[in-house]
C-alpha cells in the first residue's frame, strides 16, 4: 500500500512538474505597467452588457407568449438560453480579466497583504463554483434575466474604476513609479 | 573494486555527462546567477572522485564506503535544497512584495517537511538503512516541495520562468521524484527492489537529471532581464479595496441568483 501511495505521489507530482514548467500561460506578467499592458487586463464584454440585456426584456417574453404560435415561442426561448449563456460565459471572462489584473497589481507592488490576497483567492474560487451552477440553472431554463442582468453592475463598476485609475498610474509613470532592482 | 565492466562503463559514462554539466556551467558563467547550483555541480563531479577513491582502497562492501557514500548523500540532497530555494529566490525576489509573501510559506513548508523527514527517521531507528533510506525520502520530499510550492507561486502571479531555469528545475524535480518512490521499494525489502526494471530507472534517473540539464546549459544564456518596474507604494491599498468589495458584490449576487 505504503509503494503504491508513493509511487503514486511521485507520478503526480512529475505531472504537477510538467505542467507548472511548461504549462502554457494565460497571460505573463509584464515587466511594468503602461497603458498598451493593462488594456489586455481591463473586462471588455461588460461594455456589450446594456444591449444584451435590452435584448432579454420581460415584455418581449410576455409579447411572444401572447402572439407567437407554440414552435417560433420555443425556438425563441432557446435563442434566449443561447444568447444567455453567451452572456455568462463572457461574464467569466471578464471575470477572468479582472483577476489577472489584481495579480499584475500584486506582483508589481512592493507590498502586499497576505489577507487581501486570500480574500481574491477566495473570490476567485467562489465565483467559479457559482458561475458554474448558475450555467446549470440556465442550461436547465430556470433563470430571471433581471438577475443574470444585475450582476454585470459590479464588474462594469470595476472596470470603470479600473480602466481611470491605471490610466493615472500609466499617465504619471515616470514620476509614480520606481524601479528597484530585486535579487 | 569488484565492478563489472558493464558497471564501471556505466560510470564513467556517467562522471562523462556531471563533467560535460559542469564544464557548460562555468563556461556559461552560471555561478554569477545560481551560484549554489554551480557549487551542487562541483560537488556532484567531486562525489564521484571521492567514491572511486574511497571504493579503490576499502572496496564496496567496506564499513569506510558505506559511510562516505551515505555522508555524500546527505551533502547533495542537502545542497539540492539549498538549490530549490535559490531557484525560487532568483524567480520571485524581482517582485519584491510577491517575494515577501511567499518566503515565510516557502521555509515553513520546509521546516515541516524536514522534521517530518527527522521524525519519520527516528521512528525508524530499529534499522539503520530503513533509517537513511526514510531521512533521505523525507529530504527529498522536502526538495520537491519547495520547488513545487516556488512555482506554484509563479504560476499564480503569472510569472515568466526563464528556459534554463525550466530545464534545471526539472531535472531537480525529476530525480528527487524517482528518489521518493525508489526509497519507498527499498525500504519494503531487496526482492522489490532488485527488480531489475526498476533498478535502472534508478540509476539512470541521476543521468537524466543531468542530461536536462546539459539541454538547459547547451544554448547561451539569455540577457539578464531588467528589473521590474514596480507600483508606487500605497498604490495596492488604494486599488485593493476596490476590487475587493466588488468581487465580493458579484459573488452575492451569483448566490441570490443561484437560491
Amino acid at each position: 500500500m505504503t509503494v503504491f501511495a508513493f509511487t503514486l505521489a511521485a507520478l503526480g507530482i512529475l505531472v504537477a512538474l510538467f505542467w507548472l514548467l511548461f504549462g502554457s500561460r494565460a497571460t505573463e506578467t509584464p515587466a511594468s505597467l503602461d497603458a498598451r499592458d493593462t488594456e489586455e487586463f481591463v473586462p471588455v464584454n461588460c461594455r456589450h452588457f446594456p444591449q444584451i440585456r435590452q435584448m432579454l426584456e420581460a415584455e418581449d417574453h410576455q409579447f411572444m407568449r401572447r402572439r407567437a404560435p407554440r414552435h417560433i415561442e420555443r425556438e425563441w426561448r432557446g435563442e434566449r438560453r443561447r444568447i444567455l449563456g453567451q452572456y455568462l460565459k463572457d461574464l467569466g471572462q471578464d471575470f477572468g480579466r479582472l483577476e489577472r489584473l489584481a495579480r499584475l497589481i500584486a506582483t508589481l507592488s512592493p507590498e502586499i497583504r497576505r489577507a487581501q490576497e486570500w480574500e481574491w483567492m477566495w473570490q476567485g474560487v467562489r465565483f467559479r463554483l457559482l458561475y458554474r451552477m448558475v450555467a446549470v440553472k440556465i442550461a436547465l431554463g430556470s433563470f430571471s434575466t433581471d438577475d443574470i442582468a444585475r450582476l454585470t453592475e459590479p464588474i462594469a463598476a470595476l472596470a470603470g474604476e479600473l480602466e481611470s485609475r491605471m490610466a493615472l498610474i500609466a499617465e504619471c509613470a515616470p514620476s509614480r513609479l520606481h524601479a528597484d532592482v530585486g535579487g | 573494486m569488484g565492478f563489472s565492466l558493464f558497471e564501471s562503463g556505466r560510470w564513467a559514462a556517467t562522471t562523462l555527462i556531471e563533467v560535460v554539466v559542469l564544464a557548460l556551467a562555468l563556461r556559461q558563467k552560471l555561478f554569477g546567477r545560481l551560484p549554489f547550483f554551480t557549487i551542487y555541480l562541483c560537488i556532484v563531479v567531486a562525489n564521484e572522485v571521492i567514491l572511486w577513491v574511497t571504493y579503490s582502497f576499502t572496496g564496496i562492501s567496506s564499513h569506510t564506503s558505506f559511510y562516505v557514500y551515505w555522508t555524500m548523500q546527505a551533502v547533495q540532497v542537502s545542497i539540492r535544497a539549498v538549490v530549490v530555494y535559490e531557484i525560487c529566490r532568483v524567480l520571485l525576489s524581482p517582485y519584491e512584495g510577491v517575494w515577501r509573501l511567499c518566503r515565510p510559506f516557502l521555509i515553513l513548508l520546509a521546516a515541516l517537511l524536514v522534521g517530518g523527514a527527522a521524525i519519520s527517521a527516528r521512528l525508524s531507528a530499529h534499522h539503520a538503512a530503513a533509517t537513511i533510506l526514510t531521512a533521505e525520502r523525507g529530504l527529498e520530499i522536502a526538495v520537491i516541495g519547495i520547488l513545487i510550492l516556488g512555482l506554484v507561486f509563479c504560476r499564480y502571479y503569472g510569472l515568466k520562468i526563464e528556459r534554463h531555469v525550466v530545464w534545471i528545475a526539472l531535472g531537480l524535480g525529476f530525480n528527487s521524484a524517482v528518489q521518493v518512490a525508489n526509497n519507498t521499494f527499498l525500504r519494503i525489502g531487496p526482492t522489490l527492489a532488485d527488480f531489475p526494471v526498476w533498478q535502472i530507472i534508478r540509476q539512470t534517473s541521476f543521468n537524466v537529471a543531468t542530461i536536462f540539464w546539459i539541454v538547459a546549459l547547451w544554448k547561451p544564456l539569455p540577457a539578464r532581464q531588467p528589473a521590474p518596474v514596480l507600483l508606487a507604494h500605497g498604490e495596492y491599498d488604494r486599488l485593493a479595496p476596490q476590487m475587493t468589495l466588488r468581487l465580493r458584490e458579484l459573488n452575492t449576487r451569483l448566490l441570490e441568483m443561484w437560491k
